[in-house]
């Protein structure tokens, strides 16, 4: 599948250009929360985005205004070129409107709002904006949503249910899941150092990423890069932990591989989960090794979560766009965060600078809570 | 290469079963605004941060085992996919959690004091959706191809297209898809939504079992009509659930084939599907 331009809002910036600049410049948006309380949590640091673009302004709930807010700057950079019904939206959330349902528990608001706490309907809200009258699907496969989004909006493409569809991931920062991960003492309160020897827990973003995709068939112009394969497969480990060994990372790796006809040894670069917690990215790491083989320690392997924090839902599809992005600017981003060299994670993490590259073709992985586990494969344009 | 469905799982607020639905739901609901689910009797060590939706979801899969005829090793192991669909089924835990950081002794939402019971605050990874598949998964040792929707009656219909999908493409050898529907706990907030959901709404766990076939599935992204469907007639409000409902019905009547249609939020979706023990086609 094509993807032919993509749209994002993240706390780097409120546009591709500002994220694109801003996962180069090494550096993380992670800051003081200021939204709302977190005096009473272990960790009140994360990556905020301080101010919505005008286009968000107005709409229903923050969660759809960052959509809203990703969706002008894709429409921005391509045209919606087919009939209404025709457009699909796939949009992957571990959140949805979780904030305004507990609003809506406590009692606020008006019976509009019972519904717009269900976790989709900011889906429905970009679809409403973008005019877009093809299928709305909301996927909420935790952490690992924004790959599975993608993957299911190319199987509607492949099997003629839209022609176009806007597919990617979106999530707040939120009480509510601030408050999550600060019990499980996931959050650290140091810096997010993905794969670092130093690393100590993780810090939460909210984003949105969007990518508009459609049948190469249907392309004449230009496109940001394709979408070659995907695949999911389930943990059935653990709820809240990886399975040790990491076997439904790697079951989907491989699914994903043979989905794409694609070789492992083939690969140029992997984007990884790389949440900068001691437990993850050891045992990433170590199915990474086992997939590339020899290879392994040549192959650049990047975390964006040291520059954003893990925003979730919208993870994957930000990390697919970043994949894309290197192979049109042939440059990958550095691993912002990771300084010393974890032996337990005997990769090649790109420390440091942006490192000039070529990369073709590309793996992107994602877990998430419930044994969720996704990989994408992408090819440059 | 196509699907058929081999199996259903039904448990409703009516009862066990296609058998036990009324003939006219809102007749039956007598002004009950929910018609409940107990909590399934599966309170081993393993289950004790499980939530009553994780429960439900495994026993939903227990009903299809019988209903296949199948034992729980049949569907052990990377061959099996697993699509959890649900509108509604994370809104407890997530009202347990939001009671938990307010105040320990507080109610939200119409929470069960039997719900908080002795297990206090929730476990946070059980407020996400993932978090009943999940525990299905382990329960039954899944490991394939794994997806989860969110949404009404369109958003199971993805899903069983999903399963059709992948058992043609030969990236499962069989396909649950899982429904699970819970609303007492947040009947309060249910109760304000009526106006767009009309009682009753109907608890519901239900799983149905997809395997290959020689019939291709036919998938309507989007179809035409929103009237009421014969299983909401039956069931109630069954949200996500109502076409496993369907099936269900379909199967317990013998039918070769089936039309599914749902529709939610303005979207409606239909699939034809073909229905196991039977030779005739779509």
């Amino acid at each position: 599948m094509a993807v032919l331009a993509a749209g994002v809002v993240t706390p780097l910036g409120p546009d591709l250009d500002s994220f694109w600049s801003g996962l180069l410049g090494g550096g993380d948006a992670l800051t003081p929360i200021e939204r709302f309380r977190t005096d009473d949590l272990r960790v009140g640091r994360g990556g905020e985005i301080k101010k919505l673009p005008a286009v968000a302004t107005g709409v229903r709930s923050r969660a759809a205004a960052l959509l809203v807010a990703a969706a002008a700057d894709l429409r921005s950079r391509a045209r919606l070129g087919a009939a209404p019904e025709r457009i699909a939206v796939v949009v992957g959330t571990a959140l949805g409107g979780v904030e305004e349902l507990e609003r809506a528990l406590q009692g606020d608001g008006t019976p509009r709002r019972a519904l717009d706490a269900l976790y989709d309907a900011p889906a429905h809200v970009l679809a409403d904006w973008l005019g877009a009258r093809g299928p709305v699907l909301t996927v909420s496969a935790a952490c690992a949503s924004g790959a599975t989004a993608l993957g299911v909006g190319a199987d509607l493409l492949r099997e003629g249910a839209a022609d176009l569809v806007v597919a990617g991931g979106y999530d707040i920062l939120c009480r509510f899941v601030l408050r999550g991960f600060d019990v499980l003492r996931s959050l650290t309160r140091e810096r997010v150092r993905p794969f670092d020897r130093r690393r100590s827990g993780l810090l939460l973003g909210e984003a949105a990423g969007l990518v508009l995709l459609a049948r190469e068939r249907d392309v004449r112009g230009p496109r940001l890069g394709r979408l070659l394969g995907h695949g999911s497969a389930s943990d059935a480990s653990h709820v809240a932990a990886p399975d040790p060994d990491g076997r439904g990372l790697e079951a989907a790796i491989h699914a994903a591989l043979a989905a794409a006809d694609v070789a492992a040894a083939d690969l140029d670069f992997v984007s990884a989960h790389g949440t900068g917690t001691p437990l993850n990215d050891r045992i990433e790491a170590a199915v990474l090794r086992r997939v590339l083989g020899r290879r392994a320690a040549a192959i650049p392997v990047n975390s964006i979560k040291g520059a954003l924090g893990h925003t979730m839902g919208a993870a994957a599809a930000l990390e697919a766009i970043m994949c894309l992005l290197a192979a049109r600017e042939g440059v990958i981003p550095p691993t912002a965060g990771f300084e010393e060299p974890d032996p337990a994670c005997d990769l090649d993490c790109v420390p440091g600078a942006p490192r000039p590259a070529s990369p073709r073709l590309m793996l992107s992985t994602s877990l998430g809570f419930g044994g969720c586990n996704a990989a994408l494969v992408l090819e440059g344009a | 290469m196509g699907a058929r469905v081999a199996g259903v799982g039904l448990l409703t607020g009516w009862g066990e079963g296609p058998g036990a639905l009324p003939d006219d739901a809102v007749v039956a609901a007598a002004g009950r605004a929910v018609l409940p689910l107990g909590r399934p009797p599966l309170d081993s060590e393993r289950f004790r941060r499980a939530t009553r939706e994780c429960l439900l979801g495994v026993a939903a899969v227990n009903a299809m085992l019988a209903d296949a005829g199948l034992e729980r090793d049949a569907i052990r192991g990377q061959g099996t996919a697993l699509l959890f669909v649900t509108a509604a089924a994370y809104a407890a835990s997530n009202a347990e959690f939001v009671a938990g950081a307010a105040s320990p002794a507080r109610t939200v939402g119409g929470l069960s004091e039997e719900r908080r019971g002795a297990a206090g605050t929730l476990h946070f990874p059980y407020t996400a959706p993932s978090a009943l598949s999940g525990e299905v998964a382990i329960e039954f040792g899944l490991t394939g191809a794994y997806v989860i929707l969110v949404g009404g009656a369109p958003a199971a219909i993805d899903a069983l297209w999903q399963a059709s999908l992948l058992l043609a493409q030969g990236r499962c050898q069989r396909a649950l898809v899982l429904v699970v529907e819970t609303f007492v706990e947040c009947e309060a907030l249910w109760r304000r939504a009526r106006w767009t959901l009309p009682p009753p709404l109907v608890e519901t766990a239900a799983c149905a079992l997809l395997e290959a076939g020689d019939t291709a599935a036919v998938y309507r992204a989007v179809a035409a009509g929103s009237l009421p469907t014969a299983a909401e007639r039956r069931a109630g409000r069954t949200l996500a659930a109502e076409p496993l409902v369907a099936l269900a019905l379909a199967r317990a009547a013998g039918e070769p084939a089936v039309r599914l249609t749902g529709s939610w939020r303005g979207r409606t979706a239909g699939i034809d599907l073909a229905v196991a023990g039977h030779a005739a086609r779509v």
